[in-house]
């Protein structure tokens, strides 16, 4: 006797964070679900049907995903409804760049089968203020500061991760360490870069809540700084952050 | 034992997009019980898209002509001159061109600025269009990507590039199909359809 395989048909809330175009007609999408974290799923014919998934398979569309589990760990993408599809962002550069980087940085930032609902909310809750156009530049870093201390990987701004006093005008940042370092404790972390005081003052002061929009200056030094965190703890750059400056948003 | 030459036609026609092992070999079968004319033919076919298949050096559309010259869409003297069309890829282009309503000239990008595969301006046509555009001849550029959010990005960067030059910039309209159905278009679809809702022709009044 032939037994049926056994297939699992479930329902999640989800964010799409990217998509791959599959053989000729198909479309591999990785989903942000609210109850199992990252997940990818095969969607057959998502390319060749319209009518399937309707404009449901953009990046940053929220989303209740019918899935069904197969053999394990993949996942098969039987229907879409989409809740929000966050399309007025897709009217301005500047807010398409910021919404893939944070989709980038999500999916990079977490693990298969893990549910993160604080930062899915967070994420979804960025993505609506993109939409409404009410997110600006700091926005997306107390974003960035958000995520990451979120997802574990919180970096200190304040105070000196070794001495534990202020940080003062001329600390050094070791993203090994995890943090800022004053400047009397810097010879001991031959590895940390010059940081700028002002910057590393203000993304403390970010991180404690206040959200007092940067200047620019203070925008760059607290980019290259997260920019730097990051690629150390994930071992490569986001592909995301090129197209930032290229199209010169930051 | 199957003869190594039917087991290389095999190995190279599994390595065409969406043609799996069984295919392939249903193929070569299907090659091998034709007249020994159409695999020539075929292999000639073959050959020759290689050889003399390559990009306009202007349009960056496909070409058989001679080299460094343009091809037919860039010569033909009875297409608009100053109205330019960018599509994403060769598809595309032929695509519009079925509608038999567009009678300007093309420019193909060869993809579309895609930031999560890490795909930016440098790897497109780009350039190339801003060195067309610098000879003040074309009044208006429609930008044909596709609808969805990279074609957006790249439509909107180019927008950022070419209005300073002073330059129309016109993007395809977005909506719903023909034959479509109102109530299974997707949120985007009929917001930008409401968004660019247009005039009736007013109504002819009876007397």
């Amino acid at each position: 006797m032939v037994r049926p395989s056994r297939v699992d048909r479930f329902e999640e809330e989800s964010i799409v964070l990217s998509t791959v175009d599959y053989g000729e007609a198909d479309r591999i999408v990785t989903l942000f679900t609210l109850g199992r974290g990252r997940l990818s799923a095969f969607a057959a014919g998502a390319r060749k049907s319209k009518r399937r998934f309707p404009g449901a398979l953009e990046p940053a569309t929220h989303l209740k995903a019918r899935l069904v589990e197969r053999r394990g760990d993949t996942y098969r993408l039987d229907a879409a409804d989409v809740v929000t599809s966050f399309h007025h962002l897709r009217s301005d550069l500047g807010r398409i760049a910021r919404s893939l980087y944070a989709l980038e940085l999500c999916r990079e930032l977490t693990r298969d089968h893990e549910a993160h609902p604080q930062l899915f909310n967070s994420l979804l809750e960025y993505l609506a203020l993109l939409d409404r156009a009410q997110a600006g530049p700091t926005s997306l870093i107390a974003f960035e500061l958000d995520t990451l201390a979120r997802a574990g990987f919180r970096p200190q701004f304040a105070p000196c991760l070794h001495c534990h006093r202020e940080t003062g005008p001329r600390p050094v940042f070791d993203p090994d360490v995890g943090g800022a370092i004053c400047g009397n404790c810097a010879p001991q972390f031959p590895y940390a870069v010059p940081a700028e005081g002002r910057v590393v003052d203000a993304l403390s002061r970010l991180q404690e809540g206040e959200r007092t929009p940067f200047e620019a200056a203070i925008r760059s030094g607290a980019r290259d700084l997260l920019n730097l965190f990051i690629e150390h703890h994930l071992g490569r750059r986001l592909k995301s952050v090129d197209f930032l400056n290229q199209v010169g948003v930051d | 034992m199957t003869p190594d030459a039917l087991n290389r036609l095999v190995a190279q026609l599994s390595k065409l997009p969406g043609i799996g092992e069984k295919t392939a070999q249903r193929l070569a079968f299907h090659v091998l019980r034709s007249p020994p004319e159409y695999a020539r033919n075929l292999s000639q076919a073959l050959l020759e898209v290689v050889d003399k298949v390559r990009l306009c050096p202007r349009c960056f559309s496909l070409t058989d002509g001679p080299t460094d010259q343009p091809c037919g869409f860039c010569t033909d003297t009875r297409r608009d001159d100053k109205v330019l069309c960018v599509v994403e890829g060769i598809a595309d282009e032929l695509a519009i061109e079925r509608t038999r309503e567009f009678r300007g000239r093309y420019h193909v990008l060869h993809g579309v600025l895609s930031p999560l595969e890490g795909v930016g301006p440098d790897q497109l046509r780009i350039r190339e269009l801003l060195v067309r555009l610098e000879s003040g001849a074309i009044d208006e550029v429609i930008v044909a990507t596709n609808p969805d959010v990279e074609g957006e990005a790249t439509a909107l960067y180019l927008v950022r590039l070419l209005r300073p030059m002073g330059i129309k910039v016109t993007r395809l309209a977005q909506g719903i199909p023909m034959g479509g159905d109102l109530e299974y278009a997707d949120q985007a679809t009929l917001a930008r359809a409401l968004a660019a809702r247009r005039d009736l022709e007013p109504r002819v009044r009876v007397r």
